[in-house]
């Protein structure tokens, strides 16, 4: 949120003209005039609609946390319907920045790229995307197949009305690069997005919560080393050293002085603070390559 | 409170009481321990070339499925087991449009309903207005069915998940992975009332994407039914089907999804049945190829 405040301050000293903060960002609803009402063979059906806070729990039947869960504001609902009743449907959520707008996008990964947006995947029935503020999704209900050219060009029509584009989260900075594989890069808050993107205890043995910020990342070097990478930064120092220990005793009872363990399946985790920052490796393929991941975490803040 | 499991727990294959151990589930122990009983039924012919319900063959699956729940030769006289004439019956459907519970099984269940003796007028067929629904409201027996897949916050959708709507507040119910499910089946309105518990696997969904955590791709056709008396112990059989489907297609990495805790504290805190695979009674009918579990 701070960051986008300063994205706009920035941008206004540089071009003050009201129609483009129209065009570039502003409430969903003002997306409906600009968006195509026909793409290929689907035209909108329905009533547009749009969601907040309060009333998303009427259109996600039991997700909403999902989006709740992030900085989420309100999202624009469009439905298309072909003449055999196949049906898209395009949402354009203002999660409130850019970061959360990637964190939303980031936590469910599978697709290969759609070059849409500042980052984007496509698979059958299922169009996500992500710019500036925004996060997209276009779904199908009935021919997925029939359907991918429209949605992937409904896509290519929405996006440029979400600019500009926006930054990542200013924490990805701290991720090595040698063998991270960045397309699997996640970020988020709590716990629930932790257990969807990788399963690490059915509490929530890192107190993750709305203030926390998390990346989680995967490694794979070129040489054989690999590992998963968790790092959390809590509001202070002391959240941190708490959550530190209440890992340690459930995951790692019995790390040695380094913080880290051998795991039943051959493979090392490890656990380090500093000040706000807690860098959790798990599955890593040697003790030396998650002290190496987690020193390099660790390290900047020195 | 439920235990807590880790990663290394599930590695470890310590996870038994949440999850269940591969090797020994559904097998049956040395010990002489009286086990929930849960059956599977599956038919190769329960969905066409077109994945178009075969109503004749479900109808076929749950008689034989029930009928062997209760050792009985006939599935009305099954059925008569489980409902009386005088009974008023309300059958708790899920409408979720993206998998619904499939029309067919409802119809196969209000059948044997019906032939069990009870009045048509005192059979309700709902989901979201179960809560007002005249016949729920005086409901003297319910039966759950619903289809399994996985859910972000609970990690399953499961006939325990069904009964939410039952409940004053539903998001009351979802902190903490929807950890307080269970205690719906103790609400005034369901307490001792479950007769029957379908879970359908015709086509079951193994993992969610996008907005509404749907997406086809992560649905196959099994073909199959869980049923039984128990929702813990359906539940907790739909489960090792899910792990079981997300190991082979998404790797052991996402073979968990999020923990369903709800299906273990439905068993250890609200006492409403039976989580452990090692107290359940698998019985497998029917097609058996990719059976998985």
């Amino acid at each position: 949120m701070v960051f986008f405040a300063m994205r706009v301050s920035r941008f206004s000293t540089l071009v003050v003209i009201p129609s483009l903060f129209l065009l570039a960002g502003g409430a969903v609803k003002d997306f409906g005039p600009q968006i195509p009402k026909q793409v290929l063979d689907w035209k909108a059906s329905g009533l547009d609609a749009i969601y907040d806070r309060k009333t998303l729990y009427g259109y996600m039947d039991g997700g909403a946390e999902v989006y709740l869960a992030f900085d989420f504001r309100e999202v624009f609902v469009r439905k298309y319907a072909d003449a055999e009743k196949n049906e898209l449907v395009l949402d354009i959520y203002d999660m409130g920045s850019p970061a959360e707008a990637f964190g939303m996008f980031s936590c469910d990964r599978q697709d290969p790229e759609a070059k849409i947006g500042q980052g984007s995947e496509y698979g059958p029935g299922l169009l996500r995307f992500w710019r500036g503020r925004y996060f997209v999704s276009v779904t199908v209900s009935g021919n997925e197949a029939k359907a991918e050219k429209a949605v992937l060009e409904l896509g290519n029509a929405v996006a440029p009305l979400l600019g500009p584009d926006g930054a990542l989260p200013e924490m990805i900075k701290l991720l090595p690069s040698a063998g991270l594989r960045a397309e699997k890069t996640a970020y988020f808050h709590n716990h629930v997005h932790l257990s969807n993107r990788y399963f690490v205890a059915s509490e929530n043995i890192l107190n993750l919560d709305e203030r926390t910020e998390c990346l989680f990342a995967e490694y794979d070097s070129k040489n054989g080393d690999s590992g998963r990478l968790l790092v959390i930064r809590y509001p202070d120092a002391d959240k941190t050293k708490a959550a530190a220990a209440s890992f340690r005793k459930s995951f790692l009872p019995g790390a040695d002085a380094d913080g880290a363990a051998l795991t039943d399946n051959k493979r090392w985790s490890m656990i380090k603070t500093r000040e706000k920052v807690l860098a959790v490796v798990i599955e890593a393929s040697s003790k030396e390559y998650a002290g190496r991941l987690v020193e390099t975490i660790i390290r900047p803040l020195k | 409170m439920t235990s807590n499991m880790t990663r290394r727990d599930f590695i470890r294959g310590t996870a038994v009481a949440v999850l269940g151990a591969s090797a020994a589930f559904g097998q049956n122990a040395a010990a002489p321990l009286k086990k929930t009983r849960v059956v599977l039924i599956r038919h190769p012919d329960a969905l066409d070339a077109n994945s178009a319900f075969n109503e004749p063959v479900i109808q076929q699956m749950l008689d034989e499925a029930v009928s062997k729940l209760l050792d009985q030769s006939d599935p009305i006289e099954a059925f008569k087991q489980l409902v009386k004439p005088e009974d008023v019956v309300g059958i708790k459907t899920n409408v979720w449009s993206f998998l619904p519970t499939p029309a067919p099984v409802e119809n196969a269940i209000k059948r044997r309903v019906l032939d069990a003796g009870v009045n048509e007028k005192d059979i309700g067929l709902d989901d979201h207005n179960v809560r007002t629904n005249p016949i729920f409201v005086k409901a003297t027996a319910l039966i759950n069915a619903r289809p399994v897949r996985t859910h972000y916050l609970a990690g399953m959708s499961g006939c325990l998940k069904n009964y939410i709507m039952f409940a004053e507040s539903q998001p009351d119910h979802h902190p903490d992975s929807c950890a307080s499910l269970g205690s719906l089946f103790l609400l005034p309105q369901v307490k001792g009332k479950t007769r029957l518990n379908v879970l359908c696997a015709l086509t079951p969904q193994f993992h969610g994407r996008g907005p509404h955590n749907f997406s086809r791709r992560y649905v196959w056709n099994y073909k199959g039914l869980i049923v039984g008396q128990d929702p813990v112990a359906v539940d907790s059989v739909g489960l090792r089907l899910i792990m079981a489907k997300r190991r082979k297609e998404l790797g052991p990495a996402q073979e968990i999804p999020p923990v369903p805790k709800h299906i273990q504290l439905a068993d250890t805190k609200y006492g409403i049945g039976t989580a452990d695979p090692a107290k359940i009674e698998l019985i497998k009918l029917g097609w058996l190829d990719d059976v998985m579990i």
